[in-house]
């Protein structure tokens, strides 16, 4: 491999981060459901031929280290020049089922050979399975939560494979929103094929895989430069998921965290084994949380690669919780047991002396709506944890999370619900030097009977505090007033009203 | 002969340009006043050395309503909100400040929390659910009385669709404090502000329009006083979405004011485009810190929904403006991981780039240009001498740590600058789904022509138009910009339900909220998008359309964007219509007097009549700009000033 000349890597690195961007751009402006153009529950990257990861446009934390997986899964296949498959396998480079994931393996100009691969990952507000959302409470097996797919061909030698279309347009609950959706996922793939195929013949081949390599080095660089002055501190954590929807048992996560030679080591030992219910998550998670940790302790202007990669790694006890396969049931895990993993980890490196904030609410406050031909998802911000820097802010999505919250107004106009109250909770972020964000109230009220669904954490085990700060509030959640348990699947009579009050944020100083 | 003059306020200087009946252009370029942009204004008429009888028009860019947001200096607000929706500013729609920074927060809102006052009332999808009680009126009068704001916000939900509440308020409101300060208090509803679904969004661009509100009328009021007094019309004021209103108008649209500044610059890109017939283009106006990228199509600002200005939502239209941190004072830099680095951090105006020699000694993209000959001493406008030996210290000292020859760094620092613009233009161009490769490329401000080449080549772009006063176009464009005034109307409903006469009446509704139906031009513009779906795209509507006609052309138009249609219902969420006076009728044109002595040897360019085609590389003095030609490319001076360039190949 040449070496690369270190003048024009910042010219190569704008170029391959404006294909990515681009994809990005393409997805969130066609894409038909609130989930991904409002709601950015969406990721797009661009890999080399060799399935290395050069860029990512993030929209959302949660998918940040876990697309390689799956690139390497559909890799697996031996896609042609221009062939484009589809997955949601958590086995097989997923992360849960309604994350469909599209890659399209980028043919150079005569259509011989794969020069690289353009993925989009999009959650879907329906893969079916037993409950509308895809989300299902009490699901103990994966085929239960939905439709899996394993890599499989949705065009192939240039033609749509009309039978896969047809399998998983009939195994959803709301076809023409999925086509659309897919649609603009296939809209943003051709995109990055179309951007990198132009950014090639630009710059000539040698350079851009050179130019690719390079930049792999550099964002390791930079992690490993910021790692080195931590290097020897050690730490170690354990934190809880307050049940998996089966019982109501304390789930353990615990991990250990060394840096060393300029690498952040994690160990998993200690979590629990494989649990019934769906809060398991694949390895492709534990990856992405720990990525994002890295990303936390960096400066903005790192590339989004493979190259951070290179500066974690992970020690995972296979069977575990985190470590789900042979059908274990996941929907909750990728959105519950990822802030989990990630308050560990942030926990252990409090522990090892790192300037890290206090633990944030730690929860997407999972909110499933569903009644005769209509669902409706959303999930909940609530308190940040506070830092050194200053105290945590109120009602944001905290740790894997960044999706919006739905207007009252757009809410109202679509589903026979109405919004009783929507603010602040005031007081529950945690005492201290600087104080936890607050977390936030939302009551809904049904104007028709439906089903709710709830899937909250931090209802037990409050976000705790840092360097001596105060915890957080712990949430409730409540029907009528009266408290109701954090996982669980209401009935709702016309007039009953639900309210969630999230989790603070915790303190940070005594 | 009479003169329309347009001044344009920037952070530095305050630029003004008068046009003449017939066609002749003058400029000025005088220093901003920070504390009253007013004096500036008058400063830099004057300067123009017209008398004051011949001008018939003045048209202003205003960074006013932007300073007091990022100074955070407005006024004392009082909002009105619906009681258990009183927090929605702090709220914002919980998407944090940054991803991956757990400590940012937005800016705190506006409003404070306490000077918030819950209105027990509510309506729904379904109609009124909770009535406003006359107690619940008097109540709230009473609290907001108490507070002794300076203006007061007034934003319920489904406002938008039924104001009764918030009408009902107002007026209670106006009542009781009308002798509270000496001109009254004024109040701000927001189904007038902004009739649109999503009620943060409305909130916020209400709060913003009563917090700007004060102080923008007494600017206005003071400029207009100012130039009454030497005899000047009164001002018109361009708009964040490139409308041009009466001084008077624009004092009750405060928040319609945030990005007059860039927004005039587009403008001014758009007045070149029609005359040069450019039908789609890709603007870039390179300062000294940023950049500002926009997008002309068919003569025409591209004009979006609104987003933040300075951490401040405001929802209103907006000429599409998206600021690059990469300008001539950008310093470059080695990180700790061996890279090269341009920018974000400037060297600004103060101490500037080091060839100023006023103090800098940090290598910027400018000094970059004069190591490599592509600026030379004596081109620099304003009066500045640089000094090539400070520009080559600065280079050769990040030359030694990175361990290269200081012209190739040179080059490096303007291709990284170049690459970080040209992904700002990608973007705003992919993202509406125009290509690029088929637009034509109008660099301006003082550095755009020296790196439109660059750009152009990384976006695979052909075509290149140099307006003519490249560091003076804002002013140019507002001279020569028809008064345009914009109302809006919410539909949200189904097309095909809509038949001619529901189209027509929407389309009354937005055009008795222009305000100017003395006016003598209307278009409407519908947001439509497919039901389900978060975003509109704005679609034309033409005279007797009923909806489905509609539907039509937004989904040929999506296709168009995207790539693929939808067999689904549309819906039309508002109506915008635009209302605008008769454009200027002035050619521009090189004029006689003063005609350019072209000189092979250094290059220059005044403005006056000149007919040359120069090929690359070679640099040409502008006025106040220098145009770069690089290698491949050719340059042809044109009649209405300024240069086309053409790539070869």
């Amino acid at each position: 491999m040449p070496r690369f000349d270190p003048l024009a890597l910042g010219v190569m690195g704008h170029a391959i981060a404006m294909v990515a961007e681009e994809m990005g751009a393409v997805l969130v402006r066609s894409a038909l459901s609130p989930n991904i153009r409002e709601r950015r529950d969406a990721s797009c990257a661009l890999f080399d031929a060799g399935g290395r990861m050069v860029a990512q446009a993030a929209h959302i934390p949660v998918h940040l280290g876990a697309m390689p997986a799956a690139v390497r899964a559909a890799m697996g296949r031996r896609p042609g020049p221009g062939d484009v498959l589809l997955l949601n396998h958590p086995s097989h480079g997923g992360s849960h089922l309604p994350d469909l994931t599209m890659v399209e393996a980028i043919a150079d100009e005569s259509g011989t050979s794969v020069i690289g691969y353009a993925a989009v990952r999009a959650h879907h507000a329906d893969v079916g399975g037993m409950s509308p959302g895809s989300m299902p409470f009490g699901a103990r097996e994966l085929v239960q939560e939905g439709l899996v797919l394993p890599p499989v061909f949705l065009e192939r030698g240039g033609r749509p494979v009309d039978d896969v279309w047809a399998i998983v347009l009939a195994n959803v609950r709301t076809p023409d929103e999925r086509r659309g959706d897919l649609a603009a996922q296939r809209a943003a793939c051709r995109a990055g094929a179309e951007g990198w195929r132009a950014l090639r013949q630009r710059t000539g081949v040698e350079t851009l895989d050179a130019a690719g390599a390079a930049l792999l080095d550099y964002a390791e660089r930079r992690a490993r430069e910021r790692l080195r002055p931590l290097e020897g501190a050690r730490g170690a954590a354990e934190d809880f998921l307050e049940g998996d929807g089966v019982t109501d048992a304390d789930i353990r996560i615990a991990v250990s965290a060394a840096v060393r030679d300029g690498t952040l080591h994690l160990d998993f030992g200690g979590t629990a084994p494989r649990v019934a219910g769906n809060v398991n998550c694949p390895r492709a998670v534990v990856q992405a949380a720990a990525v994002f940790v890295l990303r936390m302790l960096l400066d903005d202007d790192v590339p989004t690669n493979d190259g951070l990669a290179r500066a974690v790694s992970l020690s995972i006890p296979p069977g575990s919780a985190i470590d789900a396969r042979d059908g274990a049931a996941v929907a909750a895990g990728n959105v519950e047991m990822s802030q989990r993993l990630t308050d560990a980890i942030v926990r252990a490196l409090d522990a090892a002396g790192l300037p890290v904030p206090a633990q944030g609410q730690g929860t997407m406050n999972n909110v499933v709506f569903g009644g005769a031909g209509w669902t409706f998802y959303e999930t909940l911000g609530g308190g940040q944890g506070a830092s050194a820097r200053g105290p945590g802010p109120s009602g944001v999505h905290v740790g894997m999370s960044n999706t919006r919250i739905t207007p009252i107004e757009s809410l109202e106009r679509a589903y026979p619900l109405e919004v009783v109250h929507y603010g602040i909770r005031a007081g529950s972020g945690g005492a201290g030097r600087h104080r936890g964000g607050d977390g936030v109230v939302r009551s809904y009220r049904a104007l028709d009977s439906c089903t709710v669904t709830l899937l909250t954490e931090r209802r037990r085990h409050a976000p705790r505090g840092a360097a001596g700060g105060g915890d957080g509030a712990r949430g409730r959640n409540l029907l009528n007033g009266v408290e109701v348990p954090a996982k669980c699947r209401l009935e709702l009579q016309a007039g009953d009203v639900v309210t969630i009050e999230t989790p603070g944020g915790g303190g940070w100083g005594g | 002969m009479t003169w329309a003059v347009g001044v344009d306020v920037g952070g530095t200087f305050t630029d003004a340009v008068a046009i003449g009946a017939d066609g002749r252009c003058l400029a000025a370029k005088v220093p901003t006043t920070p504390h009253d942009q007013s004096a500036g204004v008058l400063a830099a008429i004057e300067a123009l050395g017209i008398r004051a009888e011949g001008i018939d028009r003045v048209a202003h860019g205003t960074t006013v309503v932007t300073n007091l947001l990022l100074e955070r200096s407005g006024a004392r607000v009082v909002l009105c909100a619906t009681a258990g929706a009183t927090d929605l500013l702090r709220l914002r729609r919980q998407d944090r400040a940054a991803l991956y920074d757990l400590a940012a927060d937005h800016a705190p809102p506006l409003v404070a929390a306490d000077a918030v006052v819950g209105v027990t009332e509510r309506v729904g999808a379904r109609g009124v659910a909770t009535p406003l009680a006359d107690d619940v009126v008097a109540a709230v009068v009473a609290s907001v009385r108490g507070q002794h704001p300076e203006i007061v916000a007034v934003a319920l939900l489904f406002a938008h669709e039924a104001p009764a509440h918030e009408q009902r308020l107002a007026a209670a409101l106006r009542a009781a404090l009308r002798a509270a300060l000496p001109a009254g208090v004024d109040v701000v509803c927001s189904h007038e502000v902004l009739p649109e679904i999503r009620e943060f969004e409305r909130t916020a661009t209400t709060a913003a329009e009563a917090y700007a509100r004060p102080r923008v009328a007494r600017y206005l009021a003071a400029l207009e006083a100012r130039l009454a007094a030497r005899g000047l019309p009164a001002p018109l004021v361009v708009t964040s979405s490139g409308g041009m209103l009466p001084a008077g108008v624009a004092a009750r649209h405060a928040a319609a004011l945030a990005l007059s500044g860039p927004a005039g610059g587009v403008v001014g890109a758009a007045a070149v485009c029609r005359a040069a017939r450019v039908p789609l283009a890709l603007t870039v106006d390179i300062g000294g810190t940023s950049a500002d990228v926009g997008v002309v199509v068919d003569g025409a600002p591209l004009v979006e929904a609104g987003g933040d200005v300075a951490g401040v939502p405001i929802a209103l239209p907006r000429v599409l403006v998206e600021t690059v941190s990469a300008g001539g004072g950008s310093i470059a830099w080695a990180d700790d991981g061996g890279a090269l680095r341009v920018g974000p951090r400037s060297a600004g105006a103060r101490p500037g780039p080091a060839c100023y020699g006023l103090g800098g000694t940090e290598p910027t993209v400018t000094d970059a240009h004069v190591v490599l000959g592509t600026v030379q001493a004596r081109s620099l406008a304003g009066g500045v001498a640089l000094d090539a030996a400070r520009a080559h210290e600065a280079v050769g000292r990040l030359a030694a740590v990175l361990g290269a020859e200081p012209t190739r760094v040179a080059r490096a620092i303007i291709a990284s600058a170049d690459a970080a613009m040209a992904r700002a233009l990608r973007r705003v161009s992919v993202e509406r789904g125009l290509d690029p490769r088929t637009a034509t490329l109008v660099p301006f401000g003082g550095g755009g022509p020296l790196h439109a080449c660059g750009l152009a080549e990384h976006l695979g772009m052909h075509e290149i138009l140099v307006p003519p006063f490249a560091g003076v176009l804002s002013a140019l464009g507002l001279a020569m910009a028809p008064e345009r005034r914009d109302g809006l109307a919410s539909v949200l409903a189904g097309a095909e339900g809509l038949d001619a006469a529901a189209v027509g009446a929407a389309c009354a509704a937005a055009d008795t909220a222009t305000d100017g139906v003395h006016l003598p031009d209307v278009a409407f513009t519908a947001r439509v998008r497919y039901a389900g779906q978060g975003h509109e795209v704005e679609t034309p509507v033409a005279p007797g359309d009923d909806g489905p006609a509609i539907a039509a052309r937004f989904a040929a138009s999506h296709r168009t964007r995207f790539g693929f249609a939808l067999e689904r219902p549309v819906e039309l969420v508002s109506l915008r219509a635009t209302r605008s006076g008769a454009a200027h009728a002035i050619a521009l044109s090189r004029t006689g007097d003063g005609a350019s002595a072209w000189d092979d040897a250094a290059p220059r360019d005044d403005g006056g009549t000149l007919a040359r085609t120069v090929r690359g590389p070679v640099s040409v003095a502008l006025p106040d700009a220098t145009l770069h030609v690089a290698l491949g490319w050719t340059a042809t001076a044109l009649g209405i000033g300024g240069w086309h360039l053409t790539r070869e190949g």
